[in-house]
C-alpha cells in the first residue's frame, strides 16, 4: 500500500469500517427491493443475508489468518500465479466500481429526491468525488478514524429513528412470516448479500493492516454483529410501522419511514438531521470502495501505491456513478437485477474460492507461513 | 551577519586589555546604553580592568555590591599578579559572586553582555569574566488577560523567562522537572527554555521538540508564536496543534501529564504539546470547581463549539432550500422578518459576519474605553438600524449574535478564531448546496481534523482514536478521586493511590469525641 505499509489500524477501527459498509445501502435502497420479491418476508431475508455475510466475513478472516501478511488477492496471488491474481485483482477492481455506483445511487436519490430536486446530478456526483478523493489522499488510517465518526452517526440516526417511531410499531405487521416460501426467502436475501459482499471485500484486502491478528476473529464478529442488529433494526420497523406494501412502492424507503417518524408536536420532521447522519456513514462507504478500486487498479497495473491511482481510478468510478444514477428505473433495474450476479460472486466467491485453493496447495502455505513471508505491500 | 563581524566574534580573546577592549568597542559599536566603566582593582599599583553591562538590563545594585565595591575596595592585588594565578584564581578570591564563570570567545562574551550579565575584563588576563546580574524593570506577576477563571490561581507570566521558569518550578518541586535552555535566532539570540518532567513525559517526544527547534534558523523570535509556527505538525492548516497559554497552573498541570512545555524569554505565552483539540475547549477552573459543575461548564462550551460552526449555515441552508423541515409558526415570523429585506439569505449573512468581525477587531485594536464605545455602537446602533432600514432581518440579528457569543466561550483565542474562520466555508456551501454542500464541508473538516496530529499524538483523541482511559477527563470532567491514572501519552500512569473517594465518617467518630452528636 505504499505509504500505508506502516499504517496499522485497530481493531475497534476495523470493526468500524464492517458497520460502515455494510449499513449505508442495506436501508436506503435494499430493503425496498427485498419487499418488492419477497413481500413480508423482507424482513426474515434480511435475517438470512445477515447470517450468511457474517458467515463469509469470518471465512474470509480465517483465510487471510494463515498468511497474515498477504492479503486475500496477494494470497490468490501466491496459490493461483501471477495471471489469475491478475485476474482477480480485475474483478474486485470491477465490483469496487460497481460498489461505489450502488453507494452512489443511495447518496443522490436521498438527497435529490427529499431535498434538492434542483440541483443536477453531475454535482452531486462531483461533490462525492471531491470527498472521497480528498480523504483518500489522507490514507487508510484517516478513513478507518472516520468509521469511528460514522459508527457513531449510524447510533444517532438509529436512536433517532426508535425515539419517533417505535410508538406506532404493530408487531402484527410481521406476520405472517414466509409467505413466500424458504427457498424464495432464501433467495431473496442475496440482495442484503451484496451489502455484505462490500465489508467482506474490504476485509480481505486491508486485514493484513489490522494490528493484533488475535483479535481479528472477534472484531470481525463484534462488526458482523453490530452492523446486523442496527441494520435489522430498518426493516422490522417498516415492516411494523409503515406495513411491508408501504415499505415496497419507495425507491428509497428509509427516507419514506425517517418521514413518518416525530417526536412531539413541535419536531415533526427531523429527517434532515437524519439524513446528515446517515450521509457521513455514506460517504465512509463511498470512500471505501474508492480505495478498493483505487487498489484494486494499482494492484492490476503492477504500482507499488495506490495514490497515483486514485484520481484516474475516480473519474472512470464518477462515469459509472453518474451513468447508473442519471434514471431512475434504470438504477433500480441494475441493483435488483444486475449487481447481486456481480456482488456475490465477488464478493462471497472469492474468500471461499481461496479458502478451498488453499486447502488443497496447504503445504504451500504452510512453507510460506513458516517462513515467516514478510509483509507485503496490499 | 556580516563575515567579518561573525570573524570578530568566533576568535579568541587575549591576554591584552587594550586588545579585548578594542574587539569590544569594534563589534558593538557605539551604542548609549552600553556602559564602559574602566578600574583599576586594588589600588594605583592593582591590576587595570573595563566593565561592561548594559543599561537598563542589569540589576544596578548588585552591580554596585557585588562587582564594584569589591573590584574598587581592593587593598591587596598581589594574587592577581602571582604567576600561578588563573581564571579560577579571579572566580574564587576576587569575586564573590553566585554566578560567574570565564569564557574565551567574544561570542560567549557579547551574548552574555547583551543578555543582562556584566563582563569584566583583566590586563593579563586571556578570559573574560561573565557576572551574572541580570535584572532591569520588568513587568510583575499579574492575571492572565487571555484566559480568565472563576476559581484558581491568579498569576500568569510575564514576558522574563526566569520568572516563567520559577512560576513552574514553584508549583512543582519535582526533582524530575527539567528545564533546558536552547538559544534560538541569530540576531535577536532568543532565550528558549524547554521544561518537563523526565519520568513522566515520554523519550521520544523530547527528542522530537529538540529535533524540531535545532532545525530551525531564523533571524528573529519575537514571540513564541514564532516558535509555533516552526515546529508545528501541520503548518497549512486552519487548526492550532500546539496549545499556547499564559496559565503557569496549566502548564503545571500539562508537565504532569507528561506533556512538554516550551518557554520564549519576551513572551508571557508558553507552548505545551502534545496538544489534542478538545483541550482548546478546557479551561484551568474546570479542575478546580467541583467535578459537576467543571463538566457542565465543559458541555456548554461543546456546545458553544456546535453553535459557533454551525448555527449560520443551518440557517441559511433552512432558510434558502429546505424550509419544509422549520416548524410552521417558526417559519411563518422568520418569512415575516424577512418580507422587507432585499438580499437573499447567503448574502444577508455574510454582511453581517463580515460587520461583526469588524466590530470585534475595532473592540480589540483600539484604546480601551473607546474600544467599548465602537462594541456598542456596532452592536446596538447598527444592529438596530440595520433591522429598521430593512437590510436585515430581526432573527439574523439573533443568529449572528448567538454565534457570535457562542465563538467567546471557547477559552482559546487561536482556536475560537479557527471555528470562526472554517464557519464562513460552511455557510457558503449550505447557501450554495444546501443540505448537500453543508454535508460535504462538514465531512471534509472532519476528515482533515481525523488526519492531524500533534507531536505524534492523533488531534482528535481521545474520542478518535477511541481510548477508554482517557475518558474521565474529556466530554466531561470526572471527580479526582476516580481520576487514578494519567492519560495515555504520559510514561508513567500512576497518579494516585487507591480508594481516594471521601467516605462517610464512622458513626461514633465524626462527632462524638468533641461532644456535638
Amino acid at each position: 500500500m505504499g505509504k500505508d505499509v506502516r499504517v496499522q489500524i485497530t481493531s475497534g477501527m476495523f470493526t468500524a469500517l464492517i458497520v460502515n459498509l455494510v449499513y449505508p445501502k442495506a436501508i436506503g435502497l435494499t430493503q425496498g427491493i427485498m419487499e418488492r420479491q419477497a413481500g413480508g418476508d423482507f424482513w426474515l431475508a434480511t435475517i438470512f443475508a445477515i447470517l450468511q455475510g457474517g458467515l463469509v466475513l469470518l471465512l474470509t478472516v480465517w483465510v487471510v489468518n494463515r498468511l497474515p501478511n498477504r492479503s486475500l488477492a496477494e494470497q490468490a496471488d501466491v496459490v493461483l500465479g501471477k495471471w489469475i491474481g491478475k485476474v482477480i485483482h480485475l474483478s474486485l477492481f470491477v465490483f469496487f466500481v460497481g460498489a461505489f455506483g450502488a453507494s452512489a445511487i443511495s447518496f443522490v436519490y436521498h438527497l435529490m429526491d427529499y431535498f434538492l430536486p434542483d440541483i443536477p446530478i453531475y454535482v452531486f456526483v462531483l461533490a462525492i468525488l471531491v470527498v472521497t478523493v480528498y480523504a483518500l489522499f489522507h490514507g487508510l488510517e484517516v478513513i478507518s478514524r472516520m468509521a469511528i465518526v460514522g459508527v457513531f452517526s449510524i447510533l444517532m440516526l438509529n436512536i433517532l429513528l426508535l425515539i419517533g417511531s417505535l410508538k406506532d410499531f404493530d408487531v402484527s405487521q410481521l406476520l405472517p412470516v414466509l409467505q413466500s416460501g424458504f427457498t424464495h426467502t432464501l433467495w431473496v436475501s442475496r440482495q442484503h448479500d451484496t451489502d455484505w459482499a462490500v465489508p467482506v471485500a474490504i476485509t480481505g484486502l486491508i486485514l493484513p493492516y489490522v494490528s493484533k491478528p488475535k483479535e481479528w476473529r472477534s472484531s470481525a464478529l463484534v462488526g458482523a454483529f453490530f452492523g446486523g442488529v442496527t441494520v435489522l433494526m430498518w426493516p422490522m420497523l417498516e415492516a411494523g410501522v409503515l406495513s411491508p406494501q408501504e415499505t415496497g412502492q419507495y425507491i428509497v424507503a428509509c427516507m419514506q419511514m425517517a418521514r413518518s417518524a416525530e417526536i412531539g408536536h413541535f419536531i415533526h420532521r427531523y429527517e434532515m438531521i437524519m439524513v446528515a447522519f446517515f450521509g457521513i456513514s455514506l460517504l465512509v462507504q463511498l470512500m471505501l470502495c474508492l480505495f478498493g478500486a483505487s487498489l484494486s487498479a494499482a494492484k492490476l497495473i503492477g504500482l507499488k501505491d495506490y495514490r497515483p491511482a486514485i484520481v484516474p481510478v475516480a473519474l472512470l468510478v464518477g462515469i459509472a456513478a453518474y451513468l447508473l444514477v442519471l434514471d431512475h428505473n434504470w438504477a433500480i433495474i441494475w441493483l435488483a437485477d444486475w449487481w447481486p450476479w456481480l456482488a456475490v460472486p465477488v464478493g462471497f466467491g472469492l474468500p471461499i474460492l481461496v479458502g478451498l485453493l488453499s486447502l488443497i496447495r496447504y503445504k504451500k502455505i504452510k512453507q510460506l507461513a513458516a517462513s515467516g513471508s514478510v509483509a507485503q505491500n496490499a | 551577519m556580516a563575515p567579518e563581524l561573525q570573524e570578530m566574534l568566533d576568535s579568541k580573546t587575549r591576554v591584552k586589555l587594550a586588545h579585548n577592549t578594542l574587539m569590544m568597542e569594534q563589534i558593538l559599536g557605539e551604542s548609549a546604553d552600553i556602559v564602559r566603566r574602566d578600574l583599576q582593582c586594588g589600588g594605583t599599583d592593582g591590576v587595570p580592568g573595563v566593565l561592561y553591562f548594559v543599561d537598563g538590563l542589569v540589576d544596578e545594585r548588585q552591580l554596585e555590591e557585588g562587582i564594584l565595591r569589591p573590584l574598587v575596595g581592593l587593598n591587596d592585588a598581589s594574587f592577581l599578579r602571582n604567576v600561578e594565578a588563573d581564571d579560577q584564581t579571579v572566580i574564587d578570591r576576587l569575586l564573590i559572586h553566585s554566578s560567574i564563570s570565564a569564557v574565551d570567545t567574544y561570542q560567549k562574551a557579547v551574548e552574555s553582555l547583551l543578555s543582562g550579565d556584566a563582563v569584566l575584563w583583566l590586563d593579563q588576563y586571556a578570559s573574560a569574566f561573565v557576572i551574572s546580574v541580570r535584572g532591569g524593570d520588568k513587568r510583575s506577576i499579574e492575571e492572565p488577560q487571555t484566559e480568565s477563571i472563576l476559581r484558581g490561581p491568579r498569576d500568569g507570566f510575564t514576558e522574563h523567562i526566569r520568572t516563567n521558569t520559577a512560576l513552574i518550578r514553584r508549583r512543582i518541586k519535582d526533582p524530575s522537572l527539567r528545564i533546558e535552555s536552547i538559544i534560538i535566532g541569530e540576531r535577536t539570540r532568543t532565550d528558549v527554555n524547554i521544561a518537563y518532567i523526565a519520568d513522566l513525559v515520554k523519550p521520544g517526544l523530547v527528542k522530537e521538540v529538540y529535533k524540531r527547534l535545532q532545525r530551525i534558523e531564523i533571524d528573529a523570535v519575537l514571540e513564541s508564536g514564532y516558535i509555533e509556527e516552526l515546529i508545528e505538525d501541520a503548518p497549512l492548516s486552519p487548526f492550532p496543534t500546539l496549545l499556547g497559554t499564559e496559565r503557569p497552573d496549566r502548564v503545571a498541570a500539562g508537565l504532569l501529564e507528561g506533556r512538554l512545555a516550551v518557554l520564549v524569554d519576551n513572551t508571557p505565552f508558553v507552548l505545551l504539546m502534545p496538544t489534542y483539540f478538545w483541550e482548546f475547549f478546557h479551561a484551568s477552573d474546570d479542575y478546580y470547581m467541583r467535578y459537576i459543575a467543571g463538566s457542565f461548564f465543559r458541555l456548554i462550551r461543546y456546545l458553544a463549539l456546535f453553535i459557533s460552526l454551525t448555527l449560520s449555515s443551518l440557517y441559511v441552508l433552512l432558510v434558502s432550500f429546505h424550509q419544509e423541515m422549520i416548524p410552521t409558526q417558526l417559519a411563518l415570523t422568520i418569512a415575516a422578518g424577512r418580507e422587507s429585506v432585499p438580499f437573499p439569505v447567503l448574502v444577508e449573512v455574510l454582511v453581517m459576519e463580515t460587520a461583526f468581525e469588524l466590530m470585534r477587531e475595532a473592540g480589540i485594536r483600539m484604546p480601551k474605553p473607546v474600544g467599548q464605545a465602537a462594541s456598542i455602537v456596532g452592536s446596538l446602533v447598527i444592529g438596530q438600524a440595520a433591522v429598521q432600514a430593512g437590510i436585515v432581518s430581526p432573527i439574523m440579528v439573533i443568529i449572528i449574535a448567538i454565534s457570535g457569543i457562542s465563538s467567546f466561550v471557547i477559552p482559546n483565542f487561536s482556536a475560537s478564531f479557527s471555528i470562526r474562520l472554517m464557519r464562513i466555508p460552511l455557510i457558503i456551501a449550505s447557501g450554495t448546496l444546501g443540505l448537500l454542500g453543508f454535508l460535504i464541508v462538514l465531512f471534509m473538516m472532519s476528515v482533515h481534523l481525523l488526519s492531524l496530529r500533534s507531536f505524534g499524538e492523533p488531534y482528535l483523541a481521545p474520542s478518535v482514536p477511541f481510548r477508554p482511559n482517557d475518558q474521565k477527563d474529556s466530554l466531561f470532567r470526572f471527580p479526582w478521586w476516580s481520576m487514578k491514572t494519567r492519560p495515555q501519552m504520559a510514561q508513567s500512569a500512576d497518579r494516585q493511590g487507591n480508594n481516594q473517594r471521601p467516605q462517610k465518617p464512622s458513626h461514633q467518630s465524626a462527632g462524638a469525641e468533641d461532644g456535638t452528636s
